[in-house]
């Protein structure tokens, strides 16, 4: 496969600095459906044209998208804002896709793996409209104490997070053993280590937002019970497809 | 009727499910469905443990066709009944202690999550269930630590916890995917059988699985049970509810002990793996000892003598007396409960009355009143060295004739023969009217103990080993050579007595106003008392990587 090839898939299924075009794109789309259909569409396209050009991934490609996303995962530590840090957890999660292309990968198998990445981060597009509407931002430590003054919503922040960060028995966790098989003991212990810090600044994330006394606007509204069902239901929905389908319990 | 096994679990989830829909409309009576349920989850426990007792196989039960299963054996049903039976004592605890709370029904909520993620560890007949119980039982956690939503303190510490199970959780995956790898089969009793038909399997690097993985699942114990290293997060959780803090030493912080049984026919194949579970142990009881006795904060040292103890149920696992440490961890985790839900009424009656007791034990140990009077040093040494070694050998002997001829079995005897020892040496200098009748007392009680101690553990050998095999090769695994062996002994003997001479030393010359300490003793108790500066450098690393983060952030604009 040529070098141009390589440019072309690793926007897509992000190399870095290329993975820089789509969180920039990520940030300039405000409209959540834009941002969910580019959630779900980006990596699937990279795989599509992986697959159509059919090579061999060499090492070293390999090891630099595996470098991509502990990149990634380590600047996600720091994130404030949720928009940014959706963007970037996207970023990690996709490089890792490279790994079962590189040992060879039937498109529906990987496919699957992939939008078990992306579902949950749509969710979270959600959220974060949801976050905006309320606070005008969704900047974590600004807006803190939501667990008194928002319970629903935070409720669903954080079943969001565990979900994004591959927390069982949510499809990311299935998606990324499936990963795991396929890699080397290097990139083994690399993907461990990449899982943990994803843990890391969801938890930091969610100490940010809900934790605290409670916010000194008493006028916020809580999200109201069809949208808490409604999300509750997307949880369950991604739970049951998560075990089922990626998770393969049948 | 063991299928009800599938059932275990389940009851707490759906108790979980109900106080959802009901919280708005019940309110504080949704403690009730809580209660209720983790009753009847101790009941099924009992039901199932009674059938195993009564002679039932152990069985697979599947729900799904690659993974999903829940295993019926003595080891899961046993563990099931003190979780269970913990649970609900903390249940009912709860209702009261947490009333006016903020958050009561997501307590009870988690705590029903809790329950039933702890119970599927316990029974989890594959991996896949393992891990995902093992994975959130330190996510649940991490919000029942964190129950008081306001404080940012309790936030900080829950992380703590959080963040090291979730590094004992990649070694445990890791180990998973291996003998994925190896076996192409998720399922422990097929894993198990594999490699009792090939041992010698190798695995990535040309390393040998079963070392590779007894090495990985024991690293994944040290993260659950507070081994040296990774311990920081344990006397630090105190912030807290009581029940919850119960919870976790009384249950949750034995996982480690639990999860090296699991996988004992793996560590039957095994050189060093027990050796090196064995060192770690043994490191964290005396550092977690050591910590425990310098802390002024009644909470902290409690922590930190979990930390003791858990050390001493993982050496116990690395000397390869595998149900021994079942039965620590049973017997730690119901004292270690008692002691937390007890301390609110302990306080409560010291308000009122300090309660302290003018006998002679407390005259002498707390008042440091020593008899003027001695007896001959040289009858009461020999009482002191001798009995503990006659009545555990008498014990042992009785119990089981060949302990002689494990390892293991005696390094524990020289633990036990230390303990007595030190326990009568305390009595020397007793202020008593009749130092004889209290000597007496002290080697009875300590002839009950031991014989309870040596009893029960034998009775656990039996139920969760039925095959005798096992506990042999389990203990030939945690063999070494006869020199290695006996040079440890020397070893340790030559340390404990020399600290024994040391103490009686200091103890005299500060008796008599001759000492002051010294600068490297000053330097000493400021290295302990900082617990070995261990909690800062991890703080210190962690700041860094932050700024690292942040630099690289600023460095490619935020992209």
């Amino acid at each position: 496969m040529a070098a141009w090839s390589y440019l072309v898939v690793g926007l897509f299924l992000p190399l870095f600095p290329l993975s820089m075009v789509f969180n920039l794109l990520f940030a300039r789309v405000s409209q959540p459906l834009a941002r969910a259909v580019l959630l779900l569409a980006w990596p699937l396209t990279g795989l599509g044209l992986l697959h159509k050009l059919g090579a061999d991934v060499p090492d070293p490609v390999l090891n630099w998208a595996l470098a991509t996303s502990a990149l990634y995962a380590v600047r996600l530590l720091v994130l404030r804002e949720l928009g940014t840090w959706t963007g970037f957890l996207a970023t990690s999660l996709w490089a890792l896709l490279w790994i079962p292309a590189h040992e060879g990968f039937e498109l529906a198998d990987i496919a699957l793996d992939a939008l078990g990445f992306s579902a949950p981060l749509v969710l979270l597009v959600l959220i974060t409209v949801l976050l905006n509407r309320r606070l005008g931002g969704a900047y974590a430590g600004i807006s803190g104490g939501l667990a008194a003054s928002l319970p629903r919503l935070s409720v669903g922040l954080i079943i969001c997070l565990l979900a994004a960060v591959a927390t069982p028995p949510f499809p990311g966790f299935f998606s990324l053993l499936s990963v795991l098989m396929l890699a080397s003991p290097v990139n083994m212990v690399g993907l461990l280590v990449v899982w943990l810090l994803w843990s890391w600044a969801a938890a930091r994330l969610i100490q940010g937002f809900v934790v605290g006394a409670r916010a000194a606007d008493s006028s916020l509204q809580d999200i109201s019970r069809p949208v808490s069902w409604g999300l509750a239901m997307a949880f369950t929905a991604l739970l049951v497809t998560g075990v089922l389908l990626t998770g393969d319990l049948l | 009727m063991d299928r009800l096994i599938l059932l275990l679990p389940a009851l707490p989830l759906v108790s979980a499910l109900l106080i959802h829909l009901t919280a708005t409309t019940l309110r504080q009576r949704v403690a009730r469905i809580s209660q209720v349920a983790s009753l009847l989850t101790f009941l099924l426990a009992a039901t199932l443990l009674g059938l195993s007792l009564s002679g039932d196989a152990p069985a697979l039960h599947r729900v799904g066709s690659h993974w999903g299963s829940l295993l019926f054996d003595p080891l899961s049903v046993l563990m099931a009944v003190v979780i269970s039976g913990i649970s609900y004592i903390v249940h009912v605890y709860s209702i009261r202690y947490m009333a006016e709370e903020p958050g009561y029904a997501r307590f009870f909520i988690l705590l029903d999550l809790m329950t039933a993620a702890l119970l599927l560890m316990v029974a989890a007949g594959d991996l896949i269930m393992l891990l995902l119980a093992w994975h959130v039982i330190g996510v649940v956690l991490y919000f029942l630590l964190g129950q008081d939503t306001r404080s940012h303190t309790a936030y900080r510490y829950a992380f703590w916890t959080f963040f090291t199970y979730r590094i004992g959780d990649l070694p445990l995956v890791l180990a998973a995917v291996l003998l994925y790898q190896a076996f192409g089969t998720w399922s422990l009793p097929e894993i198990f059988a594999h490699i009792d038909a090939t041992p010698g399997v190798t695995t990535l690097l040309g390393l040998p699985l079963t070392e590779t993985v007894g090495l990985l699942v024991a690293l994944a114990a040290f993260a659950r049970s507070a081994q040296f290293l990774l311990h920081t997060w344990l006397p630090y959780t105190m912030e807290g509810p009581t029940p919850v803090s119960a919870l976790m030493h009384a249950g949750i912080v034995n996982a480690g002990g639990f999860i090296i049984n699991r996988f004992a026919p793996v560590y039957i194949h095994t050189d060093d793996a027990l050796h090196w579970i064995f060192l770690v142990g043994l490191v964290t009881s005396i550092i977690g000892s050591v910590l425990m006795l310098t802390q002024n904060d009644i909470k902290k040292s409690l922590g930190y003598s979990t930390m003791g103890q858990m050390g001493f149920m993982i050496m116990e696992c690395g000397v390869g007396a595998f149900s021994l440490a079942i039965y620590h961890l049973i017997a730690h985790g119901l004292f270690k409960g008692t002691l937390f839900l007890g301390a609110g009424s302990v306080i409560n009656e010291a308000r009122r009355s300090d309660n302290v007791p003018k006998d002679d034990l407390y005259t002498f140990i707390v008042e440091r009143q020593p008899a003027r009077h001695r007896q001959p040093w040289l009858l009461m040494a020999a009482i002191t060295l001798a009995v503990p070694v006659v009545v555990f050998a008498l014990v042992h002997w009785l119990v089981a004739g060949d302990f002689f001829q494990k390892q293991g079995a005696i390094v524990l005897l020289f633990f036990g023969w230390v303990t007595g020892a030190q326990l009568l040496f305390s009595t020397y200098r007793m202020r008593t009217q009749n130092l004889w009748r209290t000597v007496s007392m002290i080697v009875f009680s300590f002839t009950i103990v031991v014989v309870g101690y040596t009893l029960i553990s034998h009775v656990f050998d039996l139920f969760l080993y039925p095959d005798r095999d096992m506990p042999l090769r389990l203990y030939a695994a945690a063999g070494v050579d006869l020199a290695w062996f006996l040079t440890f002994m020397i070893l340790v003997t030559a340390v404990i007595v020399l600290g024994w001479l040391l103490t009686y030393y200091s103890d005299r010359r500060q008796r008599y106003g001759k000492t002051r300490p010294g600068h490297h003793w000053m330097n000493f108790y400021a290295l302990v008392s900082r617990e070995f500066y261990i909690a800062d450098i991890y703080s210190w690393l962690t700041r860094g990587l932050l700024r690292l983060a942040g630099r690289l952030n600023v460095w490619l604009r935020w992209v």
